[in-house]
């Protein structure tokens, strides 16, 4: 257990130690609320929109979605932080200690995914002040579905940053999936509306199913049983997992 | 286990254009220090990654403390520590942190891990900066971290890539000491890389000279210097004195020369030992000599000779007497 509570130790110090990540990570949801989701609100004051959102209005809709968006967002920046520590050699230090790799590399995840769970936190409180339709009983349910959807994400972005040395390359990766994932994730629209061949890819999205549980246990609105959610999700995050462990595994310092 | 803690086989590393290390094989005893000396690129702190199971050999094979280091890298990495040549620490977190960090992943714990974190930082002076971030550390005081760091666990072989570059002469010091220390109470094996000819005198059992990825040679200081051959003395005479016209002769010396009038160079094969018997020489001779000095050959003309170039960076360079022609 010493390697995955020791780096889970380290992801949490490093990222209290820098506070610009952390404005950074708040400040881009908040943004996308403001401008996109006032926005979109007032578009649908119409009576038939709310048939569209489950009876919710657009912006208690959206709630789920941006909470589930910034522990994405910052869920990559694990990766980031894979690329940084090759720059500066930390990585050499993980890779040469005696623990066990696949603790340390499961360590890790955890770690930054309770730092985008936290994140999601007060972009979920930030919601509740601006929609006030909140259960607040499902607020920890809702949390744990972020937690397996970071555990999914963090553990994406760990395979390939292992593979890459650039984080120009990194970054235009992730910039190329991150639009995909969420828009075809529920998160801004039911994926109801979606064409069919389209709605395949949003079946095999992970972001679908934290968004469809994270939207049952805040406002009682989902399009699949809790159960369905819970049970797919921890799956593509145990696949997901799995992968980061063995990249991680036969990791050298090469590339 | 006795005998050989390390043991390399035919090891090569091919990169995409270059053989970084081409063919090499050596065996290290446990509780030696040996040391791979060798110019910039000739492959050392590639061999060093090797055998801490950060790169897979392109074809051969490696053991350390008894374990295949591709087959059995976990293993391996139990046994071993590493300073890096290059920077391993992270910076966003305070240098305490960074001990602590490394021992847990080393399966330290709770008080011993506490108090051996500050023994160490006291070993390297860093007491005082246990809680600044490392991004505010000077150069010098990263590498001292580094190299506390690699001592907080007790590993059996320890790996040095050039471990006192940066370091202020006292610290220097204090980490060869610290070396010759774990040795003999600990039996730890130690390898090391440098290109400071005298550190690797003065630590080392047995040194490697390394060059464009091969060993051109191997043995302790001594032996590698016998290489190039004898070493030479030198007498400065009174400047009216000359009863010997000649050269001084015995069955001592190689060879002898006048290089001037009153100074006379003498090659011999081990000058503690001669310079008595010259002495005696002198005095019954009686010749009175002014100055004596003597020259043994280094690492430097030792990698010369081996490799037609020179290796050279050293702490401190020889301060020849003026009067003494380089040979
Ligand atoms: N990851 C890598 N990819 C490609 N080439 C590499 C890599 N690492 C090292 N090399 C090459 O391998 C050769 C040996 O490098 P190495 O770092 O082992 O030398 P060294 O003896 O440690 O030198 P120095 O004294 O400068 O530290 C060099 O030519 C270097 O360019
Ligand atoms: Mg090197």
């Amino acid at each position: 257990m010493d390697g995955f509570v020791t780096m889970i130790y380290r992801q949490i110090k490093r990222f209290i130690n820098s506070r610009s990540r952390f404005v950074m990570s708040i400040v881009n949801p908040i943004i996308w609320i403001i401008f996109f989701g006032l926005g979109w609100s007032n578009v649908f004051r119409f009576p038939e929109a709310k048939v569209i959102f489950g009876g919710l209005d657009y912006l208690t809709y959206l709630a789920s979605g941006m909470v589930a968006m910034s522990i994405i967002m910052s869920s990559f920046m694990s990766g980031m932080s894979v690329i940084w520590d090759k720059r500066f050699g930390f990585l050499k230090e993980t890779l040469v200690a005696p623990a066990s790799r696949a603790e340390v590399i499961l360590g890790r995840a955890f770690g930054d995914s309770i730092i985008s769970v936290f994140q999601g936190l007060i972009i979920l409180i930030f919601m509740y002040f601006i929609t006030s339709k909140i259960n607040l009983l499902g607020v920890l349910p809702a949390l744990t579905y972020g937690l397996i959807l970071a555990m999914c994400f963090t553990s994406f972005g760990l395979v390939i940053a292992l593979k890459l040395s650039s984080m120009e390359g990194f970054q235009m990766i992730i910039n190329l999936m991150t639009m995909p994932l969420l828009f075809l994730g529920g998160i801004f629209y039911p994926i109801d509306s979606l064409p069919e061949w389209i709605k395949v890819i949003a079946y095999i999205n992970p972001v679908t199913y934290a968004v469809d549980g994270m939207r049952y246990s805040l406002t009682r609105v989902s399009k699949f049983e809790p159960i369905v959610d819970v049970f797919i999700l921890s799956s593509l995050a145990a696949i997901m997992s799995v992968l980061a462990v063995r990249s991680y595994n036969s990791t050298t310092i090469e590339d | 286990m006795v005998g050989e803690s390390i043991m390399v086989e035919k090891i090569v590393k091919r990169f995409r254009d270059v053989t970084a290390v081409d063919g090499v094989s050596f065996s290290v005893r446990e509780g030696e220090v040996y040391g791979l000396l060798g110019p910039n690129g000739a492959g050392k702190t590639t061999t060093i990654h090797i055998l801490t199971t950060l790169l897979r050999p392109t074809s051969g094979t490696a053991y350390v403390a008894g374990y295949d280091v591709v087959k059995e890298s976990d293993k391996v990495r139990k046994e071993i520590g590493i300073v890096f040549q290059d920077p391993s620490l992270d910076d966003q977190l305070t240098a305490y942190d960074n001990m602590y960090i490394h021992g847990k992943l080393y399966g330290l714990k709770g008080d011993v891990l506490r108090s051996k974190i500050l023994e160490m930082l006291d070993f390297v002076d860093l007491k005082d900066f246990k809680y600044k971030q490392v991004k505010y550390f000077s150069g010098g005081m990263r590498r001292r971290l580094e190299i506390a760091r690699s001592l907080l666990h007790e590993p059996h072989v320890l790996f040095l890539d050039e471990p006192t570059i940066g370091l202020d002469p006292q610290t220097r010091l204090k980490l060869w000491e610290y070396v010759r220390r774990i040795k003999k109470e600990r039996n730890i094996t130690v390898f090391l890389t440098t290109h400071y000819m005298d550190e690797a005198e003065e630590l080392c059992d047995r040194i490697s000279i390394m060059d464009k990825g091969k060993i051109v040679a191997e043995g302790s200081a001594d032996e590698l210097k016998s290489l190039v051959g004898s070493e030479v003395i030198y007498l400065k005479f009174k400047n009216e004195f000359n009863k010997v016209s000649g050269c001084l002769e015995a069955d001592f010396i190689i060879k002898c020369n006048r290089v001037k009038d009153n100074l006379m160079e003498i090659v011999v094969k081990d000058a503690t030992t001669a310079l008595p018997q010259l002495f005696e020489i002198i005095n019954r001779l009686n010749i009175e000599v002014t100055e004596v000095s003597y020259k043994r050959p280094t690492l430097n003309e030792v990698f010369i000779s081996l490799t037609g170039r020179e290796l050279r960076d050293s702490l401190e360079y020889e301060t020849l007497p003026q009067f003494i022609r380089r040979w």
